[in-house]
């Protein structure tokens, strides 16, 4: 599915149903998320994972409606818990079905995002693994001088503002300096096309969850 | 030679291709740096969830999630920059695999337009202490209400629930409040910004 | 018809600071090979960015001065007109690119000025074969060495079909092989492909034969050389030697590497390197560029995985509480700004005596001689990142001093100091180390006036460190 398509229907999906009511439609909307996941052969150990880090606050959140909850606290219990079930199936769609530059190249494409957003944000994410390393360098460095940086630290953070600015500065300048500019029309050498039957799709997709908010289901 | 230098001279309002790299860098940068936190939310979540406090962790830490957008405001001065800085925050960590897909975007999304409310309602004339506090509170508030319907806060009952509103406040106000004025004030004393 | 033609060019970057270039005039001549040389940091640098319109579009000001390109006024040129004309390639290499692979960089670039979708593909296959690199086309370019990049930078440039190249210090980063095969290349793009070589370097060498005009930059200005045989005999390469001592039976060792095995991705650094460092020495460790000496540093850190086992005091490094371990072995990171954690000069010397290992030694009249004798003792008040990229690393090196760790790594810590300020450094290292028996392992490209400072030398090559009795290097008369 086109990955402009994907984004947008996944939000509303979540959108909505933060304001559903239903528990079964918890576990329809994660059900189904889980078997796109499997179909999109992502790895089991992904999927696994994502089973196991939820454990927690699934859990955490169980337990506190239940022992806090008012009203129809098992309900609430079983309704909130599951939620997040769903939340994180529909979000490994995203983070495992597609890649960044196919995300930003259809926003691009599809969405008309301007493409300072598009290549400034991708030249970003580009970094990441640097940026991790920095990060590690910064916080060893300061223990070299007998100082711990934690997260309520200022100075992990000034230094990574002074990081960002030479960093965007370098990249853009990089970015220019090999044709970039913000006004003139660029070519797509990797097309994004909305396919006819994606509409069909996404369509039964929001009928299906219309069906599920207001169909009355415990 | 008197070229035109569009990057130099931005108004409040356009951003040019080294705001957006920056607002992003800053944001992977922040995300980085709380990745660890991560681990130690799971920790926290974990213990207090066997006591039946399981939101605390949530409410406890929120404010670390709200760190790159006022940050990005403050330092760019720029109209939205909050939200365009919270959202690539979140969108850094969707990617990057934080744990909860794509509600991180929603909830980016709302905790963006939450701290930057507090900008506006000065007229994106205030980037300091006052601008601060009040995206502190309108951040505290529109991620509340957020909770309320997202995370069903509103099923608690009343003390409860304004317990976590006091602890949801006290980690936004010091995490995105109190530390981003700290961070500015390096920021500015260190006249790394001054481009002249 | 000239290349470029520039008349009565200033440029400052502060509008209060100093001009960095002064009512500069410079012609380049089409399809030729010119050589701009002239100290570091002198503003050759700011000068390439002006030609290539970066400046003053991401920094600086104009205050005078007219530019024509191919015979154009480039007044109302936009960015990506300017992208056209005039390549360059940046001092480091990894700047030079903002997408992962070499293919991604190709197609974003094309994309950019909106070339055919269709001709892409035949232009990046063409561009690359041209520099003999058709292989790289889908390799990962954090995977590629320094020369590597500047090979696809250049074949970048082809695909963009600019005319006038421009390297800025292209062989800051590069080894003597990649050095002598980039120069080929460039030779034979001129030759063959007609485009206009404007090269700058602080460094002469091997470029005698082949360039067509020389220049020397100096004091914000540009002056034809018009004697270049003169100028390139003072830059005659002398060889000279440094002499070691071997370490002896009797040494006793610090840290002990076994087996040590180092990777930078899929590259092979060192492979099976059982070697001592022995306590309180000097040591020297010298290697070709991108032999992987800083990576072992990283590696001694804890901030590379390595293979094999590295032991401090007969313990393994990872063994150790982190926090501890980060006082026992410190490292000077070749970024200054690295080790910064205060704002003022004062207050990170500040932080560093509050936690000395040496409280006694440093008394108030000590630092105040130390700071006298490196220029610094003016500076207590400023902040540390507006000093200069000298002052910055002189007080890096006093900090990491102070606090006396036992180990200590330097990275290039003489990268950037003049002359005076190296001898003044080097005493002061010398002096603190013996007095606090500290280990010191320094990697130094520069080597002149190194004689008497060190105890051993450790050679990184062909993967595996030895020490050596004897360095041969090369160096200006």
């Amino acid at each position: 599915m086109n990955p402009s398509l994907k984004l947008g229907l996944v939000l509303i999906i979540s959108f909505e149903l933060a304001f559903m009511q239903s528990v079964i439609a918890n576990l329809i909307v994660a059900g189904l998320g889980l078997i796109y996941l499997i179909l999109k052969r992502v790895s089991p150990k992904k999927i696994l994972w994502m089973l196991v880090v939820s454990i927690i606050p699934v859990f955490g959140t169980w337990f506190s409606f239940y022992t806090h909850g008012a009203g129809d606290a098992m309900h609430s219990a079983w309704l909130l818990s599951t939620r997040i079930y769903a939340y994180i199936f529909l979000g490994g769609i995203l983070s495992y079905t597609g890649t960044v530059d196919e995300l930003l190249g259809s926003l691009e494409q599809n969405c008309h995002l301007p493409s300072k957003f598009v290549y400034g944000t991708l030249g970003a994410f580009n970094f990441a693994p640097r940026v991790v390393l920095t990060v590690k360098q910064m916080k060893t460095a300061a223990m070299m001088r007998g100082e711990a940086l934690h997260v309520w630290s200022p100075e992990i953070f000034f230094k990574s503002i002074l990081i960002s600015l030479r960093w965007s500065d370098n990249l853009s300048q990089a970015m220019v300096s090999h044709g970039f500019n913000e006004t003139t029309t660029r070519t797509h050498y990797d097309t994004f096309a909305i396919p006819w039957w994606n509409w069909p799709v996404a369509g039964i997709c929001l009928v299906g969850l219309q069906f599920l908010a207001f169909s009355g289901l415990f | 030679m008197n070229r035109q230098t569009t990057s130099n001279k931005t108004s409040a309002l356009s951003y040019s291709l080294r705001d957006v790299a920056f607002i992003a860098l800053t944001g992977v940068f922040c995300g980085a740096i709380f990745f660890g936190t991560s681990l130690s939310y799971n920790f926290l979540a974990a213990g207090l969830a066997a006591i039946g406090l399981g939101p605390f962790a949530n409410d406890v830490l929120l404010g670390l999630w709200m760190i790159a957008g006022p940050l990005a405001a403050m330092l760019t001065q720029k109209i939205g920059a909050s939200t365009i800085g919270e959202l690539l925050g979140s969108f850094v960590e969707m990617i990057l695999g934080g744990q909860w897909g794509a509600a991180t975007l929603i909830s980016g999304l709302v905790q963006g337009v939450g701290n930057g409310l507090g900008f506006a309602m000065t007229g994106y004339k205030r980037f300091d202490k006052l601008g601060l506090l009040l995206s502190t509170i309108t951040g505290t508030l529109i991620t509340f209400g957020w909770s309320m319907i997202n995370e069903g806060y509103g099923k608690y009952n009343l003390g409860f629930l304004l317990l976590l509103l006091l602890v949801r406040f006290i980690s936004i106000g010091f995490f995105a409040g109190v530390l981003v004025y700290w961070i500015n004030k390096l920021v500015e004393k260190s006249g790394i910004l001054n481009r002249d | 018809m000239d290349k470029l033609v520039i008349n009565d060019l200033t440029f400052r970057y502060k509008n209060s600071g100093p001009d960095i270039i002064q009512n500069l005039d410079f012609t380049l001549q089409p399809g030729t090979f010119n050589v701009l040389y002239g100290p570091s940091g002198c503003g050759k640098s700011t000068l390439m960015k002006i030609i290539a319109g970066l400046y003053p579009e991401f920094s600086g000001h104009v205050t005078s001065g007219k530019m024509y390109i191919d015979s154009e006024d480039v007044d109302n040129w936009s960015t990506q007109d300017f992208s056209k004309h005039v390549a360059f390639l940046f001092q480091n290499p990894n700047d030079q690119f903002s997408m992962t692979t070499v293919k991604r960089e190709f197609i974003f670039t094309l994309e950019n000025l909106g070339m055919p979708v269709e001709e892409i593909e035949a232009t990046i296959d063409r561009s690359l074969k041209r520099v003999g690199i058709l292989g790289f086309k889908d390799r990962q370019l954090d995977t590629l060495s320094g020369g590597e990049l500047q090979k696809v930078s250049l074949a970048i440039t082809l695909a963009m079909d600019s005319d006038l190249i421009m390297l800025d210090e292209p062989f800051a980063c590069i080894d003597i092989k990649s050095r002598k095969q980039l120069l080929e290349l460039l030779k034979d793009l001129q030759e063959n492909d007609h485009k206009t070589i404007l090269v700058t370097d602080h460094d002469l060498m091997g470029y005698q034969e082949i360039v067509d005009a020389l220049y020397h930059f100096n004091k914000g200005q540009v002056r034809p050389v018009l004697d270049p045989e003169k100028v390139f005999a003072t830059y005659q390469k002398e060889n000279r030697q440094l002499l070691f001592e071997k370490p002896g039976n009797g040494v006793e060792s610090i840290i002990d590497l076994h087996e040590l095995n180092l990777q930078n991705g899929t590259k092979s650094l060192i492979n099976s390197a059982s070697v001592d460092v022995f306590k309180g020495k000097m040591i020297l460790l010298t290697g070709e560029n991108g032999t992987g000496k800083s990576t072992l540093f990283s590696a001694l850190t804890r901030l590379h995985n390595y293979h094999g086992s590295i032991k401090y005091l007969k313990k393994d490094i990872l063994k150790y509480n982190q926090r501890k371990y980060a006082r026992y072995v410190g490292l000077i990171f070749q970024d200054s700004q690295m080790q910064y954690l205060k704002l003022t000069v004062e207050d990170e010397i500040k932080l560093s005596l509050k936690h000395t290992n040496y409280p006694d030694f440093w008394t108030d009249e000590t630092i105040e001689d130390y700071l006298k004798q490196l220029n610094l003792d003016q500076l207590k008040d400023h902040v540390v990142y507006q000093l200069s990229g000298g002052q910055k690393k002189k007080l890096q090196i006093f900090e990491m001093l102070i606090l006396g760790d036992p180990v200590l790594l330097m990275d290039e810590p003489l990268a950037g100091l003049d002359l005076h300020s190296t001898k003044t450094v080097m005493k002061l290292i010398k002096e603190v180390a013996s007095e606090q028996e500290l280990t010191v392992l320094m990697i130094s490209h520069q080597l002149g006036g190194l004689q008497d400072f060190f105890d051993y030398h450790l050679q990184l090559k062909d993967q595996c460190l030895t020490y050596t009795e004897v360095l041969n290097y090369e160096s200006i008369s």
